[in-house]
């Protein structure tokens, strides 16, 4: 019989590696960018067809609750420590294996920048995800490392002054260390910003593929409940008043990565 | 142009709005008349008629609630 | 290979790991144990296994709990110290059940303490430091043979409970050389270790492994709450409690006065004890093997009428204590600590005279 129907092709969805809890929605706060900076990175390990070798080691913040949700083999670290669990994890697999850390501005630079500046200067085969929110989220909001200034956190009724210290530039830090090849932040905050980050994360595989050094991107994460705003708020702020502070791009790209030598765009 | 269709799964958004924002051709809507079991205000393909299958709303969904589908006419089957 | 060598503590340690199937070392420098990381440093490589000097201790037991996750025998090796740092480590492996060994050789503490000799760490690598709820097995050697043998004894134990060990050394058993006998230790076999991260690709079954310091806490199929896996630590504990005490037990049938004490105080009571019998007085020695799970029950075996127990430490007293709680008031406990040693800068020692004077002013009242 003819048959003049309507086929639908799934162009876009939950990502094949994520796995729903039955149907309890994902242990995040509304407009929380941390699940679509994983859907970045579980698609870009999909698209270089490495998710059979890869090993997600997660630290301890509002990420730490995607341990469960991700179809991948994965190993959780004490606070700030997944730099030194994923060099073992490195060394001691020998394989071609894609080990990659997901770990908040609070676990990575403050608890941890131990741990990250070593591996960086160990020239460590390992890539780095440092989920921007500008805040300590699991625990209520307080002023981390990244925080801007003038931003209200728990910690900082007044807003941050420079009394509390200065925000720290992760990935232009990173990108003075001879170790590290390759340095990238981006945002989650738009669908343009979303596909530039994705590109970064994937250069950040291939520099650890051909093991020429550390490689490190930044994500930045809207936060609506400890920011005290809506979500679509959260986007205005991140673009006016984050982003500004901590500036798009890529900041280290030796040659390899991308086929060309790149000291920095910015 | 491509039709598309969404399917969003009322268990996981959350209503923070950001499909509808990020949609270019305004089909989603959130004017508060339907609620998920967590009380979100959910948000609603309220204009299918303007979907071009482009996706954005599905990877632009932090809580990957939505399914974007692209429309293709099956090809006449000549026998059954 | 040589089969006998004439080595220090130290490298036999590293003998002793090899022998057991060591893939990895991760270390910081802290004396009295550097000589362990440097024989890993040098070794290593060549085996084409991996040793990696970290920033920190904390760094280094961190990458101890990365490498044991893939399932590979890992150890690091530190003092008191740096066992500070290992605190939330030891905490995070005991709940993601991942075996290994660290390697303690103490000096004097507390703080930066001295770079010497002593035993003040007892109550911490009994006791679990860090976050609690857990236990750990604790060796304590008392030879350079010991020190190469308790390696893959250690190793087998962590793997066989999925637990981390520790073996208790000092700068005296560390730095003192004595022959060695390298040979090969038999266990009973183990099952293999499904549960390690390894990639999904490399799982026979192509399901995803996960290792997990919050176990109980972020649901997951083996423990769906929070009290199903204290349960399943209960039931480890026990069984570690009832299956792994270990001790020698010299003279002590007939003992009126039983010397307790561990490592090179042990020696030190040895050499007193026999002494001691040399003229006709009737002391034996219980020498505790595993610190923890403590051989309580050795003791109270030997508790009858006129029978009294000295505890040799070189500490102001912590196993003492838990000598105390296996006697309770049914015989005297009697203590010597680091106060008798023979003078009172760092390097002063209790000498086996000084036990044997005291062990006269017990046996005279």
């Amino acid at each position: 019989m003819t048959d003049i129907g309507v086929k639908k092709e799934l162009v876009a969805g939950r990502p094949d590696l994520w796995l729903r809890m039955e149907n309890n929605p994902i242990p995040s706060c509304p407009g929380c960018h941390e699940p679509t900076a994983m859907r970045a990175i579980l698609e870009a390990l999909e698209e270089l067809d490495a998710v059979g070798d890869a090993v997600m080691v997660v630290g301890v913040g509002c990420s730490f609750a995607f341990q469960s949700m991700v179809d991948l083999d994965y190993l959780v670290c004490a606070h700030g420590r997944p730099p030194d669990g994923a060099s073992a994890v490195k060394r001691v697999l020998k394989g071609d294996h894609v080990v990659f850390t997901i770990q908040g501005d609070g676990d990575c630079i403050a608890i941890g920048a131990g741990a990250l500046i070593n591996a960086a200067a160990r020239a460590e085969k390992i890539t780095i995800f440092m989920l921007n929110n500008a805040n300590y989220g699991t625990t209520g909001g307080q002023l981390a490392p990244t925080t801007p200034l003038g931003h209200v956190t728990s910690t900082t009724p007044g807003g941050r002054t420079p009394a509390h210290g200065y925000p720290v530039r992760v990935p232009e830090l990173l990108a003075t260390f001879q170790g590290v090849a390759y340095t990238a932040r981006g945002a989650m905050n738009s669908p343009a910003n979303y596909q530039k980050t994705k590109g970064y994360i994937k250069k950040a595989f291939a520099a650890q593929r051909v093991s020429l050094g550390l490689s490190f991107v930044e994500m930045l994460c809207a936060c609506p409940p400890n920011w005290h705003m809506t979500p679509l708020d959260s986007l205005k702020w991140l673009e006016q008043t984050v982003i500004p502070q901590f500036p798009l791009g890529e900041f280290k790209d030796v040659q390899g990565a991308s086929g060309k030598t790149q000291e920095a765009t910015r | 142009m491509a039709r598309g269709e969404i399917v969003i799964d009322e268990n996981f958004c959350k209503g923070c709005g950001y499909c509808s924002k990020f949609c270019a051709r305004g089909c989603i809507e959130q004017n508060g008349d339907r609620f998920s079991p967590q009380g979100y205000i959910l948000a609603v393909f309220a204009h299918p008629e303007k979907c071009n299958a482009c996706g954005v709303c599905a990877w632009m969904c932090p809580d990957h609630a939505i399914e974007a589908y692209r429309l293709v006419e099956a090809q006449t089957t000549a026998h059954s | 290979m040589a089969d006998r060598l004439f080595v220090q503590g130290n490298e036999a340690v590293a003998w002793g790991a090899v022998s057991a199937g060591c893939e990895a070392f991760f270390g910081y420098p802290i004396t009295p144990q550097n000589e362990i990381t440097e024989w890993f440093a040098r070794e290593f490589p060549r085996m084409g296994r991996v040793f990696l000097q970290s920033q920190s201790e904390t760094g280094s037991i961190n990458m101890l709990h990365g490498a044991a996750a893939c399932g590979v025998r890992a150890m690091t090796s530190t003092s008191g110290p740096g066992w500070g740092l290992m605190q939330e480590g030891m905490s995070n492996l005991a709940n993601a059940e991942l075996p290994c060994v660290v390697v303690l050789v103490q000096r004097g503490g507390p703080g930066a303490g001295t770079t010497r000799h002593a035993q003040m760490d007892y109550a911490s690598a009994t006791h679990g430091g860090g976050a609690g709820g857990y236990r750990n097995i604790v060796l304590a050697p008392a030879s350079v043979q010991e020190l190469h043998d308790f390696m893959p004894l250690a190793f087998h134990l962590a793997d066989k409970y999925r637990n981390p060990v520790v073996v208790l050394s000092d700068a005296i058993l560390g730095q003192m050389a004595e022959p060695l006998e390298r040979k090969q230790l038999e266990f009973e076999p183990l099952p293999p270790k499904d549960w390690a991260v390894l990639g999904k690709a490399h799982h026979a079954d192509g399901k995803r492994r996960g290792i997990s310091i919050g176990q109980g806490f972020i649901p997951n199929p083996d423990f769906p709450t929070y009290l199903s896996f204290i349960d399943h630590l209960d039931k480890k504990t026990k069984q570690m409690r009832q299956d792994e005490v270990r001790f020698e037990a010299l003279n002590v049938e007939s003992a009126r006065l039983i010397l307790v004490a561990y490592g090179s105080m042990a020696r030190a009571c040895q050499g007193a004890m026999e002494m001691a019998r040399a003229e006709g007085l009737d002391v034996g020695m219980l020498r505790p093997i595993t610190l923890w799970p403590f051989p309580s029950q050795a003791i109270r075996r030997n508790i009858r009428e006129g029978v009294q127990f000295l505890v040799v430490e070189d500490s102001l007293g912590q196993m003492v204590e838990d000598v105390e709680t296996a006697v309770g008031e049914r015989a005297p406990v009697h203590f010597l600590g680091m106060l008798a040693r023979h003078e009172p800068r760092e390097m002063g020692m209790i000498f086996p005279d000084r036990i044997l004077e005291k062990i006269k002013e017990i046996c005279r009242k």
